[in-house]
């Protein structure tokens, strides 16, 4: 037993031989004896391997030393310290242990060795007073004790008795020969400010080993050659030498096997239950009842049975067909699965083209150009994701690299783009569509174009009808106005104007025939004489220039317009007269009043004299708004009722002249109104706007469109009423003449029915991304007649 | 399976023209046959040396196609026999001349295919002879001339006429080639618009107007009496074209009558050619207005939904035709109740059918013109029309611009046929043969 200790120590020797050397006070000896005692304290075998492993690491550490020597010296100062502090050290060091270590330095190896330093330091600090007797005195108690110890080394430089050796057995209990301690499992830190560490089983004290200096200690683990099988007694507080048995123990457990020698694995079990029956039965109870009744539920089961075989789902008799094990896999006759009938089939992939063949047509294949493009171009940009190649064999062409990642493309999108059945919405998408009469039914409209007025030598502005709708004048911006006769196209006058003709408007009476035009900012009383009657000429003469003979009311602070008669030349051409405004701004749109004896002039640019209503009977001007909102881009009279219809940017005003108040604002919603007209029922309004939209307002509805026509591809120009039939027009930018039939009712309940039913196209050039800048519906026929600015007027029948 | 090639069917040729009958007995002939086939045919039975064409006509209708479509069409046997009417085809007609004016031609008139007058936008009218000679131009208007129409032609020496103008008045004229002077008879004054059509009546009695005042008036055209002065006789000594114009007092003459029923502009009056009593109107209301003279009154209505430009009447089928602003010409029968029915429909025209004129040989012919520049040649037994005549001298029109020149008169006299228009050219196309008529 002895041999093999000391052969597994050495062992342990040499493997640390280093670490023996230089630790001084902490022998492997000691180390070993503590791991003991814990052991003997935690009776765990798991807790000695972990411990000895984690000393067997330790050795490994070459700044174990340093360190282990750095903290025995600080210790070794504070020595002198007195008691309590080292107590309280001491505990900190065990909360070290529990906690886990505050210090970071110190790693568990450190930890462990420093308890059994400190373990050391309480026995010096106790013995500080003790003479060196008192500690051979304990030494020989324990010795004495302890019967194992054989002989002493002098690991103080004292003999040590030798006591003769006594055999131990597994089963001898020592512990009832020599009580040592009697305090039991308990923290021997307890025992730390006492000389004694704790109590034999007669009730003496038991004096702390003497402990002698680290030098003491390490001379002893030099000179005892067994110092490296002795172990810490924790309970003593000494050194014990580790048995025979024990260090068997250690070594078993190092080899991993049993630590019990005699411990059999694989002993025969004992059969304490077995199947077969007693003589003489464990258990004395009565059986119970129901082993002598027959079971329901077997009952009912059975009973299901039957009822199986009685209504013939059981067949008696009858023998299962065997399915045979083996088949042929590759048969003839295997008929292809029927399809789930959720299957959706996997999209097929795009065949390849001539430009994937190895050996495309030239026309396929990139130019350098091309290919460096290609290049330049992200992956995810382009349009194919290889170059066209070219081999001059099948021979030649090399492995295709990308196939892996194709592959992997195309499983991708087989499973990332979920194929999902999706059931297909069962509407007749004709049905959606509203319910519109075919513009067939709502004839008469125009429909082809039939004549060209031409003449003009600049865009042709303005246009308007006379009330018999026989005459036509124009006026252009080559500073004319022109008289034409409808049906056959033919000019029958030219009068030359001295600026560009921005408005022009037939006085809406048949009584008068006349009609005004503004330029910069005059505008002009015109009677086209040889188309009238002489009686109508005169009295049209008359009336226009009567307001003569009216004495003009001086108390007028500002003067607006001054009316004024025209030359003789002009005289003769027809000129009537002549209302100069004050202010000097273009007037850009005049309206009659359906009466013919009002009519208002705006001019966006002259601010708060933007509109003037002139009464033409008595040559009076008033300015209606004292203050004009917005700019004023067009206004109308109300056909029937005294309602004045003002189109700012945005907004439409509609006054009421008689009570000289604000009616109602409509929101057209649009960015820029370019024109408006009244029905003449009186009740909708269309506006025009250059960001293409038209709206139709219903009156009695409210201020918001009823709707909102977004046909034109380009600004809306003009947009009117037809005075007879249910007709619309809008003219634009684009070209285009757009008819639609706009049907009022009386009823009130009945909402207007709004039918686009004609594009005219393809008469209008369009000059300078300027198209057909007006238009105008025949007063009776369902024609309309538009001008352009490719300097031509065209009639659309 | 009978190809078509080998059908064959029964026909019975007969004539109207006696001196193309040939016998009337059923014949075969290849159903596969069209018109230039069947005049070989009848061609051959007459053993004409110098081949005529023919028209061949089943129930009164052209026939356009071969036998067999024809019979495939109308879902006939081709077992039974056909009969085929055939008359001699007109001859195209061929542009005999054109007379170049000042402006634009409102309005032709024809005379005994020797005499033309004409009226232009520049208030002249003018007469013309066969050889292009402006004979005398006549200088009294102070606008645009609408319309003319002969009263009558004396020995080929003395014309008297009427001219209607956009100057709101009628002038009557007399000139003598003889003394080559001319006199204005009488200025008729009434109207409030524009004058656009004037007809005599059969016995040059009398003479309606229509205008864009939306009235007719009726007049006489006997000389008014003298009421104030002597006869106020504007003579000149002719020149060519420009002359002073002298001024002097004429004759005013007021209307019999006014018949008012239309709403909008008249745009076309026309007499009954055998009937006195019966005068038709066409206007810009859409409708063609029947009206009975001696009572003036309004007879009968006949309403379409378009404007009617010009109407003509023939005595000899009578029928009414007019032209209309849908590029149509409708044909109405003026005796029949009911009201709104039209008896054919010719379209083909491109634009405005502006004035039409029955020719006054065949019951079934008559001539249109367009805003879209064509005059046709309709037979109403066919859907088509016949002839198509457009502006020859192509030069002329690829100068000025491609848009059509307008078409604003047309006028048919025996074999000629006259055309004025925007292009300020008097047209003058004619054929030898027109056809002969059937009665």
């Amino acid at each position: 037993m002895q041999k093999t200790k000391t052969k597994i120590l050495r062992v342990s020797k040499k493997i640390s031989p280093k670490i023996k050397k230089i630790d001084e006070n902490t022998s492997e000896e000691d180390i070993i004896t503590r791991k003991i005692k814990k052991n003997d304290e935690n009776t765990s075998d798991e807790d000695i391997i972990a411990n000895l492993k984690i000393d067997m690491l330790s050795e490994e550490e070459e700044n174990f030393s340093d360190l282990d020597s750095q903290s025995t010296k600080s210790a070794d100062k504070e020595e002198n310290d007195d008691s309590i502090e080292q107590h309280s050290e001491n505990e900190k060091f065990v909360l070290d242990d529990i906690t886990d270590n505050e210090e970071e330095n110190e790693n568990f190896n450190n930890e462990t060795s420093e308890v059994g330093e400190s373990n050391d330091y309480i026995a010096g600090d106790s013995l500080d007073e003790n003479d060196l007797e008192s500690n051979e005195d304990n030494k020989t108690l324990s010795e004495s004790e302890e019967t194992e110890t054989h002989y002493v080394v002098g690991a103080n430089g004292r003999p040590r008795k030798i006591l003769p050796e006594i055999e131990p057995v597994y089963d001898s209990d020592s512990s009832t020969e020599n009580p040592i301690n009697s305090v039991g499992n308990i923290p021997m830190e307890w025992y730390d400010d006492y000389p004694h560490i704790g109590y034999d089983i007669d009730g003496k004290k038991i004096m702390k080993p003497a402990k002698g200096d680290e030098l003491d200690k390490f001379l002893e683990n030099m000179e005892d050659p067994d110092s490296w099988m002795s172990a810490k007694d924790n309970l003593l507080q000494q050194n014990v030498k580790l048995t025979d048995e024990e260090l068997e123990i250690i070594r078993r457990i190092q080899m991993g096997s049993f630590p019990e020698k005699d411990f059999d694995p694989y002993e025969p079990t004992v059969e304490w239950f077995t199947s077969k029956p007693e003589v003489m039965p464990l258990n004395a109870t009565p059986e119970p009842k129901r082993r002598f009744i027959p079971s329901k539920w077997e009952a009912k089961r059975i009973m299901k049975i039957v009822r199986a075989i009685r209504q013939g789902r059981i067949v008696l008799g009858k023998t299962q067909v065997q399915k045979p094990r083996f088949y042929n896999l590759w048969n003839e006759n295997d008929q292809p699965r029927e399809e789930h009938p959720m299957h959706i089939p996997a999209p097929k992939m795009k065949l390849p083209g001539h430009d994937e063949s190895y050996n495309p047509p030239a026309e396929y294949l990139l130019t350098d150009k091309e290919k460096e493009e290609w290049e330049q171009m992200d992956p995810d940009d382009r349009e194919k994701n290889y170059i066209p190649q070219k081999y001059s064999c099948l021979r030649n062409v090399p492995a295709y690299n990308r196939f892996i990642q194709e592959r992997f493309n195309r499983c991708l999108d087989l499973y990332l783009a979920p194929r999902v059945r999706k059931n297909k919405l069962n509407i007749d998408p004709e049905s959606l569509i509203p319910k519109l009469p075919n513009p067939k039914d709502l004839q008469p409209f125009p429909t082809s174009l039939t004549l060209s007025y031409d003449g003009h030598t600049g865009r042709v502005r303005c246009i308007s009808i006379d009330p018999t709708g026989l005459w036509l004048v124009s006026g252009s911006d080559d500073k004319t106005i022109r008289l034409w006769e409808i049906i056959t196209g033919r000019c029958v006058k030219t009068w030359e104007i001295e600026d560009i003709v921005y408005s022009i408007a037939w006085c809406p009476i048949r009584e008068v025939c006349a009609f005004i035009f503004s330029c910069s900012n005059k505008v002009g009383v015109i009677l086209p004489t040889g188309i009238c009657d002489d009686e109508v000429a005169l009295s049209t003469s008359q009336y226009v220039t009567s307001g003569f003979n009216i004495t003009q009311r001086k108390d007028e602070k500002v003067k607006l317009v001054e009316w004024m008669k025209p030359t003789d030349e002009q005289n003769k051409n027809g000129i009537l007269l002549f209302i100069h405004h004050a202010h000097n701004k273009t007037i850009k749109q005049i309206a009659w009043h359906r009466k013919g004896d009002y009519f208002s002039s705006i001019s966006p640019d002259a601010g708060n004299q933007g509109i003037l209503i002139h009464q033409l009977s008595k040559h009076q001007s008033q300015q209606p708004f004292r203050k004009t909102r917005g700019i004023v881009q067009c206004v109308k009279f109300h056909p029937i009722k005294p309602l004045f219809f003002v189109a700012t940017q945005r907004y439409v005003r509609v006054y009421n002249l008689m009570k000289q108040e604000l009616t109602r604002t409509l929101q057209s919603g649009v960015k820029w109104i370019s024109s408006l007209d009244v029905h003449p029922m009186g009740d909708n309004v269309i506006v025009g706007s250059y960001d293409k939209k038209l709206c139709w307002f219903d009156l009695d509805l409210s201020p918001r469109p009823y709707r909102t026509l977004c046909y034109h591809t380009k600004a809306i120009r003009n947009v009117v009423y037809h005075k007879r039939l249910p007709l619309f027009a809008s003219c634009s930018d684009d070209g285009s003449i757009q008819i639609f039939h706009g049907m009022v009712y009386n009823d009130l309940l009945q909402n207007p029915l709004i039918v686009p039913v004609k594009i005219l196209k393809a008469g209008h050039q369009i000059v300078d991304s300027l198209g057909v800048l007006n238009c105008e519906f025949h007063p009776i026929q369902p024609w309309i007649i538009s001008s352009g600015a490719d300097h031509t007027i065209k009639l659309w029948t | 399976m009978e190809t078509s090639q080998e059908i064959q069917v029964q026909v019975r040729f007969v004539t109207k023209q006696t001196e193309y009958a040939v016998t009337d007995t059923p014949m075969i002939v290849p159903a596969k046959l069209k018109r230039y086939g069947l005049s070989e045919i009848i061609n051959h039975l007459l053993g004409f040396e110098k081949p005529i064409p023919f028209e061949f006509m089943i129930d009164n209708l052209f026939l356009r196609t071969s036998l067999l479509e024809y019979l495939e069409n109308s879902g006939l046997s081709t077992e039974n026999i056909i009969t085929i009417e055939y008359v001699e085809s007109m001859l195209p007609p061929t542009p005999l001349s054109s007379f170049q004016h000042d402006d634009w031609i409102s309005s032709v008139k024809i005379f005994g295919q020797r005499y033309f007058l004409s009226g232009s936008y520049d208030n002249h009218v003018r007469i013309w002879n066969t050889s292009g000679e402006c004979l005398q131009t006549f200088i009294g208007h102070s606008a645009p001339i609408k319309n003319v129409s002969w009263i009558s032609v004396k020995d080929d020496e003395e014309f008297t006429f009427l001219s209607a103008s956009q100057d709101r008045t009628i002038r009557a004229w007399r000139s003598s080639l003889e003394h080559d002077k001319y006199i204005s008879l009488y200025e008729c004054i009434g109207h409030k618009g524009s004058v656009e059509s004037i007809a005599i009546s059969p016995s040059c009695s009398e003479f309606a107007s229509g205008s864009w005042d939306s009235s007719i008036m009726l007049w006489t055209t006997d000389l008014p009496e003298n009421n104030d002065d002597d006869e106020h006789i504007k003579i000149q000594t002719s020149s060519k074209r420009r002359k002073v114009i002298k001024k002097e007092k004429i004759l005013t003459k007021y209307p019999i009558a006014t018949m008012n029923g239309h709403i909008g502009a008249v745009s076309s009056v026309v007499f009954d050619d055998k009937d006195n009593k019966k005068l038709y109107s066409g206007g810009w209301d859409h409708s063609i207005r029947i009206w009975d003279v001696e009572s003036r009154t309004n007879v009968d209505v006949k309403n379409c939904d378009k404007v009617v430009y010009g109407i003509s009447y023939s005595g000899k089928s009578g029928l009414i035709a007019s032209g209309h602003s849908d590029r149509v010409i409708r044909l109405w029968d003026p005796r029949a109740e009911d009201v709104a029915v039209v008896k054919l429909t010719l379209s083909s025209h491109k634009n405005w059918v502006t004035s039409v004129s029955w020719s006054t040989k065949n019951s079934f012919m008559l001539v249109s013109g367009s805003y879209d520049g064509t005059v046709k040649i309709w037979d109403i037994r066919s859907r088509t029309p016949l002839y198509t005549l457009s502006k020859q001298n192509g030069d002329k029109g690829k100068e000025e611009n491609n848009t059509p020149k307008k078409i604003f008169c047309v006028d048919w006299d025996e074999d000629i046929i006259l055309s004025g228009g925007e292009d300020n050219q008097l047209h003058i196309y004619g054929s030898k043969k027109i056809g002969f008529t059937r009665n």
